[in-house]
């Protein structure tokens, strides 16, 4: 393992010094730095402890080829938690009508049901067992080729999968458990697409054959649709939607007329977490920006779910806007379960020129032990001159759990000037039993972010960070709690 | 471990140069394919990088709107790509032509371009000049920078 660690290292520096220093005048350099530091106490921490985290993302870019390393790295003085180490590495051709990436690389099938992989912008992960941080991610390590002519799409994908649950200091073998081979090819005509994937799945004795369509397409200019059907066909026969059968079922439909839109979407999701779970099929689920509602987002089980979800927009001629949904989620694990939710929002125009967002949501949650939930809030954007404003956020939550009451509050008090200077004070509170050991708590802090120039960014943190679960762009994951000093620079360049 | 440190310092270095905007190539809101040589403006192109979940990007899309129509017949395109994954990649279509967007709306449901531009934020915005490089980014969107995004277009065409 050191050899093939310390071969990936040397091969790095030596690729990027090659390309870099024999051929700069012609190409492209590009990357970015994120430098994070901690002085403070997570949970189970008696005393403050400093750590750093550091990720440096470069990429050398000559004509068709482009060459990319990422190194990240974290020192602690916690035993076991510090590492340096190349953890992305690829080599990517591209030109029409081929794009072949080999290393590591980010692919999904479909929407996902087969395999899905992310990069979390920002988000670095720590996890109470490990105690190590590491940049939210599920790349592929292994080949990608697409190749695309006229109205054939395939796409080839073959590699294995990070588990995202282990940090770098875990070993290769731990983190990437998955060996997927995946072949997509789709085929567009007049605004109709139909898709075809197979896929083989193995890990340590466990062998899997899937396969997968999609259908999808637009029938006019106010009505689309898509539809993508997986299955376990290696121990199932191709028609067999049975109670242990691995299936996945999903289709959606959008419809626009004028200033209203409508996206309706059904899920029936059976026995369908593929290997250490590289697959997501559509949570169906509204993901909020409301940290209260954030916070409490419905985590999609594939192994057992059906569901719909519909959400309507429309927007009125003075641009203000009202935003409907409605969630509903089935789990049957021995018995039944059922996530309900439904979401309004309106944001409109003050005067012209203050920003108002005002949203109510109801919703009972059976897997959070959560009933008649009600959360609301209202977000108000004041803006004092061409330049600078100032923003007052309330969100409120109450729910019933075992017979008893409890709520959450969120206030921010926030100034900005451009996206230059942005800062605010955030209070939240709590009764929560199942968070917090005494009655009530309350957590404060304070959010500074100064850009120092156009690619440059420092962000402070200063006080007590509430945790919890968190969903970033459709992946959902646990932050901790934090109080301390936190100060985190990024950079572009 | 130090002779990574040094190739890092001494990469960083390095004389860095523009980047540069290939033609690139995906579905836009209605299945059809778009490449950006085909959208790309006459003499600068506006693109947005977005996602529906994103509050402060639904904050600019009225204003890059009013920027498509004030100045596309100068020679300056907006072309929007969303970043949606597969959880929220269906209310794209609705929500923008709720929205009454202008401009064609793309998608990147890998985020391969963002990524390929080495972009992080949301939403982030960049101009592209003829050539094809990128000769100005602005990430995230609050009151005030409206002006900061026209006056940047202003002086680009002025320079052209």
């Amino acid at each position: 393992m050191k050899i093939r660690k310390s071969l990936v290292s040397k091969l790095t520096i030596y690729t990027f010094l090659f390309f870099g220093i024999s051929s700069a005048s012609f190409a492209q350099f590009s990357g970015n730095n994120l430098v994070e530091s901690q002085f403070g106490q997570l949970p189970n921490d008696t005393s403050n402890i400093t750590t750093l985290y550091a990720r440096t993302v470069a990429n050398y870019k000559h004509k068709d080829f482009k060459v990319s390393g990422t190194i990240e790295q974290f020192y602690s003085p916690r035993e076991g938690s510090t590492y340096l180490s190349v953890s992305q590495f690829s080599l990517q051709y591209k030109k029409k009508p081929l794009d072949i990436k080999l290393g590591n690389f980010y692919e999904t099938i479909g929407r996902g049901s087969l395999v899905r992989s992310f990069e979390i912008p920002g988000a670095v992960l720590e996890d109470l067992s490990f105690r190590s941080r590491h940049y939210f991610n599920r790349n592929i390590l292994g080949l990608s080729a697409k190749y695309r002519h006229k109205n054939l799409t395939t796409k080839l994908v073959i590699g294995k999968p990070l588990n995202f649950v282990f940090p770098p200091t875990q070993g290769f073998k731990i983190r990437r458990v998955d060996n997927i081979a995946a072949l997509y090819t789709e085929y567009n005509v007049k605004k109709q697409t139909i898709g075809v994937a197979g896929m083989r799945h193995s890990n340590s004795g466990n062998n899997g054959y899937y396969l997968m369509t999609t259908v999808s397409g637009s029938v006019s200019p106010s009505i689309s649709y898509y539809t993508e059907v997986a299955k376990n066909i290696g121990d199932f026969s191709i028609g067999d939607f049975s109670r242990n059968a691995p299936y996945v079922i999903y289709a959606g439909l959008n419809f626009s007329a004028g200033s209203f839109g409508m996206s309706i979407e059904y899920k029936k999701y059976n026995n369908f977490i593929i290997g250490s779970g590289i697959n997501e099929p559509p949570a169906l689920v509204k993901e909020h920006t409301y940290r209260v509602l954030n916070r409490s987002t419905h985590v999609l089980q594939p192994s057992n779910e059906s569901g719909y979800q519909i959400e309507l927009f429309y927007t009125f001629p003075n641009f203000s806007s009202l935003t409907f949904n409605n969630t509903l989620a089935v789990n049957n694990f021995g018995e039944r379960t059922t996530f309900s939710e439904s979401y309004v929002e309106y944001d409109f125009t003050a005067n012209e020129i203050h920003d108002i967002k005002v949203f109510m949501d109801y919703a009972n949650d059976p897997f959070k032990s959560q009933k008649n939930r009600i959360s609301s809030g209202a977000y108000a954007d004041w803006k004092i001159s061409k330049s600078s404003g100032l923003t007052t956020d309330y969100e409120f939550q109450r729910f019933e759990r075992l017979a008893k009451t409890f709520q959450n509050h969120v206030m921010v008090l926030g100034y900005s000037f451009k996206s230059k200077v942005v800062g605010s004070i955030v209070a939240e509170t709590s009764n929560d039993s199942f968070i917090i050991e005494t009655p009530s708590k309350v957590w404060l802090g304070i959010n500074l972010k100064y850009q120092l120039a156009k690619s440059h960014n420092l962000q402070i943190f200063a006080g007590e960070r509430r945790g919890g679960p968190a969903c970033n762009a459709g992946v959902c994951y646990e932050v901790l709690n934090f109080k301390g000093l936190e100060l985190r620079m990024t950079n572009r360049f | 471990m130090k002779s990574i440190l040094s190739a890092t310092i001494l990469l960083l270095s390095l004389n860095t140069f523009a980047q540069n905007v290939g033609d690139f190539e995906l579905k836009d809101i209605d299945n059809n394919f778009q490449t950006y040589d085909d959208l790309k403006g006459d003499k600068l192109t506006l693109i947005d990088f977005w996602a529906t979940w994103c509050k402060p990007c639904m904050k600019a899309i009225p204003e890059l709107n009013k920027i498509y129509t004030s100045y596309k017949d100068k020679g300056v395109e907006v072309i929007g790509i969303s970043c949606d994954g597969p959880r929220s990649v269906s209310k794209v279509s609705p929500l923008s032509k709720s929205l009454g967007i202008e401009y064609p709306i793309l998608l990147d449901i890998d985020s391969e371009i963002k990524t390929d531009l080495n972009l992080s934020a949301f939403p982030t915005l960049i101009f592209v000049d003829t050539e094809g490089e990128i000769v100005w980014i602005h990430e995230g969107y609050l009151n005030g920078d409206e002006e900061e995004i026209v006056a940047e277009l202003e002086k680009r065409l002025n320079e052209n």
